[in-house]
């Protein structure tokens, strides 16, 4: 079985490498936006799947790479891909800034403290409109490039998912996991907890901010409404949840599955939508909390690190 | 000048406490944030337009109808949905009532249509020596005080309010002294969603009705009883009364898109230097 694994994800690898060649548009648009959530999802899987600090506004790291990059290549006119680049650093920087006083916060106080931060920072952009365009949002140069930024999408969602697996099965995963577990516990053990799950949180803005910025060179289009959506946030912690939170493949899995289901499915519906993912929502919490992953880990006893 | 403004901020912010008071009795006795206050304030006020548009009710005669079918829909919500995940981690309970959220707006989208609608009934000002305020708002404030005392005097003077305020304090003390725990969970959300609806009713007369109208006070909610300290309930009024009078001061200085950011800088703030709130609550 585990030999037959790794070929396996070789294989799919490939055949993702040379899709543009044959794809179609619509194709090509299709799998860069299901990369894109793959990274986002297996951010947040980072911070909250891994030790358990839910956090509520995640998207902010997507907008802020998302402002990051698109003010770069507007007013400086840097190249998209070092600009998205700039965004992931940027990202940092906000977590930083966001974490160090935040992360101090338990339960559903730092979930509450996130959701807030975002909309703070969703009115900021409105604001400064000399640099970010307000409300009125900012244009990008046009610029017709899907295929280069679906390979950029790619390597970011595969980057995420391979640091996910580093972690989940480093000495610094299993840190992160007493502190889920047992924070107090971890703390007693001489896990220094803070600055741990600062670390996480480092690592899991990362990739939203890359990803950001990237989506912002896609959509050649962004405005305050469209980066800082608390949907967003909703919609990959969902996918995390559907998959198995905390494990290494179950946010690829939710982030597939549920993307596909609203592409093929819900867009059919558009009156229903809110309504259909509302019933998807209730559904996940009430009867798989544990996810895909979760539910076949514990049957089947699966390694943790699957 | 502020004379005016401080008494806006109080008229609007007996109404909050209100509100909030509904949040922070469900997050007392059962630890959930409940996400979908708001659309069930969203109910409350299209409730009271359509009894207004049919039958013409007065609009402030159909708290009566408001409060009780409100009350009965959150202990159906509650008995459905939330009592699963009471005990379950908060990402369960964020997660399960935003659903419910998106779910409740999605059908009063549905039902009702985006339209913008309104309660034209009672318009005009008061006008009091120099101050100025539009009488909807005083009568809102008047029914806030009353309803807000009505509820206090129910949690401080009922056997069934000091059942609650057990469970809020201890739910296995209360379940060993006797007391129902599922019922109580159940009656707090009832009430708590009956609070929602007042403030509906109430606020249907003062603004545009509309099925998105409710998120704001859902995050309003959520900052009066950070403000006021969670699970301590004379700490929702403080919170209330304070949060509007901050947004009425602050609208003086700033414009209107920045002053929507006050709430959310004040909730972090506060959450980041006195967690516990301004009385003393429970951190964690």
């Amino acid at each position: 079985m585990k030999r037959l694994l790794l070929p396996a994800l070789g294989l799919v690898l490939l055949a993702l490498a040379f899709y543009p060649i044959t794809g179609t548009g619509y194709g090509v648009r299709f799998m860069l936006q299901l990369f894109m959530w793959i990274a986002l999802a297996q951010s947040w899987n980072l911070i909250s799947g891994l030790t358990g600090y839910v956090s509520f506004g995640h998207i902010a790291f997507f907008g802020m790479g998302a402002y990051t990059a698109g003010i770069l290549i507007v007013k400086l006119d840097w190249p998209w891909l070092l600009a998205s680049l700039a965004g992931g650093a940027g990202a940092v920087v906000l977590a930083l800034v966001i974490g160090w006083p935040c992360l101090r916060l338990k339960g559903p106080y730092f979930a509450i403290a996130m959701l807030g931060l975002n909309e703070v920072l969703r009115v900021a952009v409105s604001y400064f409109e000399g640099l970010t365009g307000g409300g009125s949002g900012l244009s990008l140069p046009a610029l017709y490039a899907s295929v280069p930024i679906y390979y950029a999408m790619g390597l970011v969602a595969l980057a995420v998912t391979a640091l996910t697996w580093i972690i989940v099965t480093s000495r610094f995963g299993l840190r992160l996991m007493t502190i889920r577990e047992d924070e107090v516990a971890a703390e007693a053990m001489g896990i220094d907890t803070f600055r741990y799950k600062l670390y996480a949180f480092l690592l899991s803005a990362v990739g939203p901010g890359i990803v950001g910025g990237l989506a912002a060179r896609d959509q050649s289009y962004i405005e305050p409404i469209s980066v800082f959506p608390l949907i967003m946030t909703i919609t990959m912690i969902v996918m995390v949840l559907f998959g198995g939170k905390g494990t290494i493949w179950g946010p690829v899995l939710g982030a597939v599955l549920l993307f596909t289901l609203q592409e093929m499915i819900w867009a059919r519906f558009i009156y229903l939508h809110q309504l259909l993912f509302g019933a998807i929502i209730v559904t996940v919490v009430l009867l798989m909390p544990r996810g895909i992953l979760g539910v076949l880990q514990q049957r089947y006893n699966l390694p943790r690190t699957i | 000048m502020l004379g005016q403004v401080v008494i806006s901020g109080l008229l609007a912010g007996a109404l909050y406490a209100m509100v909030a008071l509904g949040l922070g009795l469900i997050f007392g006795v059962m630890r959930v944030l409940n996400v979908s206050h708001g659309p069930l304030l969203m109910l409350g006020a299209y409730t009271t337009f359509w009894l207004f548009q049919w039958l013409g009710l007065n609009p402030y005669l159909s708290i009566l109808v408001t409060m009780p079918l409100l009350f009965g829909v959150g202990m159906l919500l509650q008995r459905l949905f939330v009592r699963r995940v009471v005990d379950a981690p908060e990402l369960s309970s964020l997660l399960l009532t935003f659903g419910l959220s998106i779910a409740l707006v999605n059908l009063a989208q549905l039902a009702f249509t985006a339209d913008l609608r309104s309660v034209e009934y009672l318009t005009g000002s008061f006008v009091v020596g120099p101050f100025a305020f539009s009488k909807s708002r005083v009568i809102a404030c008047a029914f806030a005080i009353v309803i807000t005392a009505g509820a206090f005097l129910f949690l401080k003077a009922t056997r069934l309010g000091k059942a609650i305020r057990a469970v809020s304090q201890s739910r296995e003390v209360a379940q060993v002294c006797g007391i129902n725990v599922a019922r109580i969970h159940m009656l707090a959300f009832g009430i708590g969603s009956a609070l929602a609806a007042a403030g509906g009713t109430l606020v249907a007369v003062m603004v545009a009705i509309q099925p998105e109208m409710g998120q704001v006070y859902t995050f309003k909610s959520f900052l009066v009883i950070v403000l006021g300290g969670a699970g301590n309930y004379p700490g929702a009024l403080l919170g209330g009364l304070l949060l509007g009078l901050i947004e009425q001061v602050s609208s003086l200085f700033l414009t209107t898109q920045v002053n929507e950011a006050v709430a959310y800088v004040l909730l972090v703030l506060v959450l980041l230097v006195r967690p516990t709130g301004l009385l003393k609550g429970r951190a964690s």
